[in-house]
């Protein structure tokens, strides 16, 4: 080999090594998701007003005709309780959305002794303090980071007690409660692009698999809930396809039906 | 030599040791958490909402790991990782169901630090996955967070 013809190639390989190295150091534009074995079982929940702040962008809500203050009955069974609590801060959502201060506060109220009633409500009275305090200063963002603190601290205080699956069904009511509304709204003012925030497949089949794993949860509500889940599914998984109105239509009865049926004694 | 004594001179340089040990053997996934909502800190200011909740565990060197998450058209959202390990080198990439890479061009990395920008062209499930590059330590806590707005 002549030493140019050796230069040349030694200059060959730098160049390529380095390539190699930038590359490694970017991310793929594609990988196979199919091998992606390792994939963490529990997925984050997304918030309501995750939902809510997607639907806002499309254009006006009235969130005042969605707010809803009403106390309803005091149960004893908890996992009744868990998933009214779920809803209950859903509801808080709404009314910082809505702007409505009256109802906030008594929210924060109604959380703090939905809380006391399944044993977590030593790490809410600060968030519900808040809560108050929030809506008495008509500081909405305020009021919104403490209702996900209530959440996540209620959630925490149950795993902690090795309570997760209560700590699930705050997370099922919630995310019911936020799925009635959205549905609703995009009812009253069908879009494509509303209908598509429903395209959660996957969320559904989390909240089915953790239904299943919850054989002592012998309740009507819990099964009718399971029952609905099944109905919703098909509705919602289109893959690609856009989401019709009358599905739209369908989710929003079924869940305005579980939605009753939670916050009413059986 | 009185008994304090005693057991100071006998036990002094284990007991010396474990106390300098201490951040390394007792550092956990909300140290972690501590580094990723730092990460977060300057977006809060640009109107991000940074959830309460995250994904936490550890990983040894070159190990990744893949959490789903459901994200909505119309939003925005920041996915910021961190570690304790001040010399660990960490990533994060988010990757749409079809396994396309989803995210914005302007996702950071520096040192323990990472984050990735997505603005989503579709409502539905993605996948954010996380890796620990290099790391000094056997295994190396990882905490994820996320923001909205």
């Amino acid at each position: 080999m002549t030493p140019f013809t050796r230069h040349v190639k030694l200059i060959v390989g730098v160049f390529f090594g380095l390539a190699v190295c930038a590359n490694g150091a970017q991310a793929p534009q594609h990988i196979d998701v199919k091998q992606l074995s390792t994939t963490v079982e529990d997925v984050v929940v997304p918030l309501p007003n995750e939902i809510f702040g997607a639907l806002n962008k499309l254009g006006p809500v009235n969130w005042k005709e969605h707010v809803r203050s009403d106390k309803g009955p005091n149960f004893t069974e908890r996992p009744r309780i868990a998933l009214l609590l779920g809803t209950v801060i859903a509801d808080g959502f709404i009314a910082v959305q809505a702007e409505d201060a009256p109802t906030v506060k008594e929210i924060g109220q109604r959380v703090l002794t939905l809380a006391k009633g399944i044993g977590v409500g030593n790490s809410i009275t600060p968030h519900a303090k808040a809560i108050i305090d929030g809506a008495d200063k008509r500081k909405w963002e305020n009021v919104r980071q403490e209702l996900d603190r209530t959440q996540n601290s209620v959630q925490q205080a149950m795993n902690e007690v090795h309570d997760e699956k209560l700590s699930q069904l705050v997370s099922l009511g919630g995310w019911l409660r936020g799925t009635e509304v959205l549905t609703s709204v995009v009812n009253e003012h069908f879009s494509a692009d509303g209908a598509e925030l429903l395209h959660q497949p996957d969320l559904l089949s989390y909240f089915q698999t953790r239904l299943q794993a919850m054989p002592e949860f012998n309740l009507p509500i819990i099964h009718q809930i399971q029952d609905a889940l099944v109905e919703v599914k098909p509705l919602i998984d289109v893959g690609d396809r856009r989401i019709p109105a009358a599905s739209v239509k369908k989710v929003n009865e079924i869940t305005t039906r579980l939605g009753h049926g939670i916050v009413v004694r059986d | 030599m009185n008994l304090l004594a005693k057991v100071l001179f006998r036990y002094g340089s284990p007991l010396l040791a474990l106390v300098a040990l201490q951040p390394a053997i007792f550092a956990t996934v909300d140290d972690a958490q501590s580094f990723a909502l730092q990460a977060a800190e300057p977006y809060v200011k640009q109107g991000f909402q940074v959830r309460e909740d995250y994904w936490g565990g550890d990983l040894g060197s070159g190990e990744k790991k893949a959490v789903r998450q459901q994200l909505f058209k119309g939003n925005e959202y920041w996915f910021w990782l961190g570690t304790e390990v001040d010399r660990a080198k960490v990533s994060v990439h988010v990757y749409d169901s079809d396994g396309k890479l989803a995210e914005e061009s302007d996702g950071w990395q520096k040192g323990h630090f990472a984050a990735a920008h997505v603005i989503p062209k579709a409502t539905g499930s993605y996948f954010i996955i996380v890796s620990v590059e290099e790391s000094p330590e056997e295994r190396t806590h990882w905490a994820l967070v996320y923001g909205f707005r």
